[in-house]
């Protein structure tokens, strides 16, 4: 085929679809009743998830104010949100899953953002002006193979990303029984952060075993938050935020029963304040929350 | 009398006509339907007609819902345990808009996945693709904003993580989780904010620009697959 300038492709383009559409046919009733089917069969296959999810439910609680458990399909509802409650495991919905999993690949705090932020706007940006950046006039896959790398390549990292953050741990493990664990562990504190010693394994926030923080860091960060921390101050009381913190400088980067090398910046307060917060707080609304 | 009166089937025109010459939505719905697409195109381009199925059966059940919904922080929960428990088919009603909101995310994947392989994007289409781009980054936000309005245990954590996660970027970052929280932390405030997000805004734009992605897909007409053998023969068209 000669070379064409953009203008005579543009130009030949439109005799070609001119052609194809003047021996075409009639959009109603022929495409109609494809998509007729089609969408006849996405609404089956809707209300028929709704009635295996409904299926599965157990008994209607009472009074108790609990969740109403389900089976394969989840929960009708969990309990009534308490912000007072905070042993709590959150997790996105599953087509979420790919950008949680993202963020715990970037585990550092200077590099969240990379996660968090400019993959997902690079990848929104390419997304909307992919007309303008693919500029191969062809459209048959066997002279597009850029393209049809790409095809491939970013459904495998997507379900890559979303079959490790369905995967995505949050609380679990051995919990030792060091002041301040359970309640590290049975808390918010589990669901982003990998601790050895209270046996978490999240990864959304840094790795605390890695990061190893000073008692003043923990606190400041417990306290007030940071990026993607939530602030606790008013959750916890002073004394809880000071037992999380020093069980934080005293057990990251703990080997075996030796405390971790930020230990001696919390020995004036822990385990003191732990007791003075009263042993495993997690599930414990703070007064005045 | 009887004479004066124009044929049966006649009658039935009057009021056709009547729009018609006022309107001319008669001719508008000619102009949708009875329009050429070509010979062979592919089961595959029927993803397109079913997401706006799904997307009128979200609006659907979503009135019903509203009808019952209270975006309260204290009354929130109970409303969807009485949509579930109580009310007549709420469960069903409930389940179609929880489920359908998935299933339009894995079509949304799919529709795009065969506009990009048949590189239906291309000439004259590119308006079409960015308007689809848009409508997908706006459905992800309609599913963002549902989430925290069950307002379970699940619903309340999974947003503030969301909300922190955004608040990560630069400069706009933390302003846009304090608009989104209408403050530090979810409130009676949040939780109106994310129902008239929900419900008022992110659907009147997604059916705006649904409505604009269909208008182009029947202007510029339906792609012939690329492994399509028609081809213009010389002396004809």
């Amino acid at each position: 085929m000669p070379r064409l300038t953009a203008r005579e492709r543009r130009e030949s383009y439109q005799r070609e679809y001119a052609f194809q559409k003047k021996h075409g046919k009639s959009f109603f009733p022929n495409a109609v009743f494809h998509d007729t089917i089609v969408s006849l069969i996405v609404v089956a296959l809707i209300m028929g998830m709704a009635i295996l999810w409904h299926a599965q439910f157990g008994s209607v609680p009472g009074e108790a104010e609990a969740g109403r458990i389900g089976g394969l399909l989840g929960p009708a509802y969990e309990a009534k949100a308490d912000p007072g409650v905070l042993a709590y495991d959150p997790r996105p919905e599953w087509y979420f899953f790919f950008l949680f999993e993202l963020l715990r690949l970037f585990k550092e705090p200077a590099l969240l953002i990379v996660g968090s932020v400019i993959i997902p706007t690079i990848w929104m940006v390419l997304l909307i002006g992919w007309p303008f950046i693919d500029r191969n006039p062809d459209r048959r896959l066997s002279r597009r193979p850029i393209a049809l790398a790409l095809g491939v390549m970013v459904p495998i990292v997507l379900l890559t990303l979303t079959f490790y953050g369905s995967k995505a741990p949050g609380a679990g493990g051995a919990v030792s029984t060091e002041p301040g664990a359970a309640a590290f562990a049975n808390g918010p504190c589990s669901t982003c952060h990998t601790l050895a010693n209270a046996g978490t394994a999240g990864n959304v926030g840094p790795v605390l075993d890695e990061a190893k923080p000073d008692y003043e860091t923990a606190l400041n960060l417990i306290t007030n938050g940071k990026g993607g921390m939530p602030a606790f101050k008013g959750q916890y009381t002073a004394d809880q935020i000071s037992c999380l913190a020093g069980y934080v400088a005293t057990w990251s980067g703990a080997t075996g029963t030796t405390p971790g090398p930020s230990a001696p910046s919390a020995k004036a307060t822990y385990p003191a304040s732990c007791e003075a917060a009263g042993g495993d707080f997690a599930g414990v609304a703070a007064a005045g929350g | 009398m009887s004479t004066l009166l124009p044929p049966p089937g006649e009658i039935a025109k009057i009021p056709v006509d009547w729009v018609e010459e006022r309107s001319g939505l008669v001719s508008f719905g000619k102009f949708m339907l009875f329009r050429n697409v070509p010979k062979d195109i592919s089961w595959l381009q029927t993803l397109g007609s079913a997401l706006l199925t799904v997307f009128i059966l979200q609006v659907t059940t979503g009135i019903l819902l509203a009808m019952y919904y209270q975006p309260d922080p204290d009354t929130a929960w109970t409303t969807i345990k009485f949509i579930t428990d109580d009310a007549t088919l709420g469960w069903l009603v409930r389940g179609m808009h929880k489920w359908g909101s998935s299933v339009m995310v894995v079509l949304l994947f799919l529709h795009m996945g065969r506009t990009f392989l048949f590189g239906a994007y291309k000439y004259p289409r590119e308006m079409t693709w960015i308007t689809g781009a848009i409508i997908f980054i706006m459905v992800m936000g309609m599913s963002f904003t549902g989430y925290l309005l069950v307002f379970d245990e699940r619903a309340y954590w999974a947003t503030i993580v969301g909300v922190n996660i955004n608040g990560t970027a630069p400069i706009l970052g933390p302003a846009l989780s304090w608009i989104l929280m209408v403050g530090p932390q979810i409130s009676t405030h949040t939780l109106s904010r994310f129902y008239a997000l929900h419900m008022l805004v992110i659907p009147s734009l997604l059916g705006g620009l649904i409505f604009v992605h269909m208008l182009l897909v029947v202007r510029l007409g339906v792609t012939s697959p690329p492994w399509s053998r028609m081809q213009v023969t010389e002396g004809d068209v």
